[in-house]
């Protein structure tokens, strides 16, 4: 999966001459809290909702005096003031898990992504990384949880999902994490079925375990 | 106006069992032939009429599903497919005209109390019902049963506010999709959290949309809950709504799976933890009400567990309220 895919293309942008005021009523009237600040083609910066709330007093907690200064002051600031300059930004030739990563390490909310040419060619939020691992996880697919702890080793999971081949069930989605214990691995899997039974079952007459979700470790 | 019946309606049929599998199923017909033997072999008989329904017409069963469906579905029995719409969900010849025998079974249950005599009714039907959407089958279910029973009960009866209590262990989707934006149907459900169990829906923000925003309910237990969280959120959760809503009648999607020997499900339910859901459901009903309740089987698959729940429900359809005590123990 790549970023391109998951990017919204049409980028809400501000110029880097406009004011905090004009970046403020974009963001409300486009229902997003960032926006790439722009000097031609070129991304200069990026600015948040946050970076201007913190910078300004709540409006509704001053009177009229100081409401009509701050609005000045939003007036004839301009967002260069503000802005994230060099933002943590995204290639559109990276993948999802980068976008992951950096969305994570760096703890911003979206990431401008750019064409080797340094061309602003979409922007990425967390909300859409959260929408990739939703249809990832398939939980919005009828199915059915299953956790069956392996051995860490190759080909442990064949055979789960050989057993699982048998009978004729969709698989919907796949996951394993480490066992705390160590030396083994948690597998998460969404069958397309109420019948698991039959799949408990045979899983367990070749020895592997299935977690009681009653007490399963993580 | 007729007397009330000192009975309650026990609707089953024979023909039940022949929607079959043919490999080792956990819904199977065992389990209707061992409620139907637990009824006619114990001191329950004496007070239980049991009722065989006619198959549901069509112009009753379209009411929730499409006639593409229904042509869908009939063509896939007739043609000897082993299964509909999901693996999980078998079929045979006979599946298309039982499933129609098992809505007819449910109909036949509301026209016991809607037309009396009875207050209460009892409908072991199979195949269940819960999961079917308009369009699609799956777990198990090829019929809704209990949204066909809905809407019969509005059109025939002329029923406006009707509310549904799932306490199956897996979320009645079906249902759910067919009534969500419907607030003359109140669709409530208890069930383990859709992390754990099919069909991975049901999550307690679900609450309807449109204009039956405010009227769907949805209550997610851990896995491991039994009688005491199920009773729990009976009391402070689903009585107020209830009682808030006022229906004129309650329809039971009654699954038995919840039991701490079924297979299928994580939860420690007991016996007499479905009694006392079931005592609960009939007070809520003659506080809020009209106390007519049908019940309608749907899940349940460790069949003495199956039995043994089942005994406390229809023990406490029979006696609620009533002096006579109960009959556990008698024989």
């Amino acid at each position: 999966m790549f970023v391109r895919r998951r990017m919204k293309r049409s980028v809400i942008t501000v110029n880097k001459d406009n004011s905090l005021i004009e970046a403020k009523s974009k963001m409300v009237r486009h229902g997003v809290n960032q926006l790439p600040v722009m000097d031609g083609e070129t991304i200069v910066g990026i600015i948040s909702k946050r970076d201007i709330d913190s910078a300004t007093m709540p409006l509704i907690l001053l009177g009229e005096k100081e409401e009509g200064k701050i609005r000045e002051i939003l007036e004839t600031t301009k967002v260069t003031k503000l802005m994230t300059k060099n933002p943590v930004v995204a290639n559109v030739n990276d993948t999802l898990e980068d976008a992951v990563i950096l969305i994570h390490d760096h703890r911003v909310g979206s990431l401008p992504v750019l064409t080797d040419e340094g061309k602003l060619a979409g922007i990425i939020s967390k909300t859409d990384v959260l929408e990739a691992f939703i249809e990832a996880l398939g939980v919005n697919e009828v199915s059915q949880r299953l956790e069956v702890v392996v051995d860490d080793k190759p080909g442990t999971l064949a055979e789960v999902i050989n057993i699982i081949k048998r009978f004729k069930t969709n698989l919907i989605s796949l996951m394993t994490t480490p066992h705390p214990l160590g030396g083994k691995r948690i597998v998460y899997l969404r069958v397309a079925s109420l019948n698991v039974l039959p799949i408990k079952k045979a899983l367990e007459e070749k020895g592997i375990e299935i977690l009681d979700p009653r007490n399963a470790p993580g | 106006m007729n007397v009330l019946s000192e009975k309650i309606a026990f609707v089953t049929h024979p023909d039940y069992t022949k929607h079959y599998p043919t490999y080792d199923h956990p819904e199977c017909p065992d389990r209707v032939t061992a409620i139907a033997n637990l009824v006619e072999n114990s001191a329950l008989a004496a007070h239980v009429d049991t009722l065989h329904p006619e198959p549901a017409p069509i112009d009753q069963v379209t009411l929730v599903h499409s006639p593409a469906y229904l042509e869908k579905l009939k063509t896939a029995c007739e043609n000897g497919n082993f299964w509909f719409d999901y693996e999980d969900t078998y079929i045979n010849a006979f599946s298309y005209e039982i499933a129609l025998l098992s809505a007819g079974g449910c109909i036949e249950g509301a026209r016991a109390v809607l037309e009396g005599p009875y207050e209460r009714a009892f409908c072991s039907v199979r195949p269940p019902g819960h999961h079917a959407a308009g369009d699609l089958g799956m777990g198990f279910c090829l019929l809704n049963n209990i949204a066909i029973t809905s809407r019969v009960a509005q059109r025939q009866w002329g029923l406006e506010k009707i509310m549904i209590l799932d306490w199956d262990v897996h979320h009645g989707n079906g249902t759910q999709e067919i009534f969500e934006k419907d607030p003359s149907v109140f669709y409530v459900s208890i069930h383990e959290h859709p992390t754990f169990i099919f069909p991975g829906t049901g999550r307690r923000w679900e609450k309807g949309s449109g204009p039956g925003s405010g009227y769907s309910m949805n209550i997610p237990l851990p896995p491991g809950a039994g009688d005491s969280e199920y009773i729990h959120s009976m009391e402070s959760l689903i009585i107020p709504a209830i009682k808030e809503f006022a229906p004129e009648l309650i329809l039971i999607s009654a699954g038995f799976d919840a039991h701490n020997q079924d297979p299928l499900s994580d939860m420690t339910v007991t016996e007499e933890g479905f009694r006392k859901l079931t005592a609960l459901t009939l007070e809520a009903s003659r506080d809020y009400s009209s106390g007519k309740v049908v019940s309608i089987l749907e899940g349940g698959y460790h069949l003495e567990a199956l039995k043994a729940s089942v005994r406390m429900h229809l023990e406490e359809l029979i006696f609620f309220g009533k002096e006579e005590k109960c009959l556990s123990g008698e024989e």
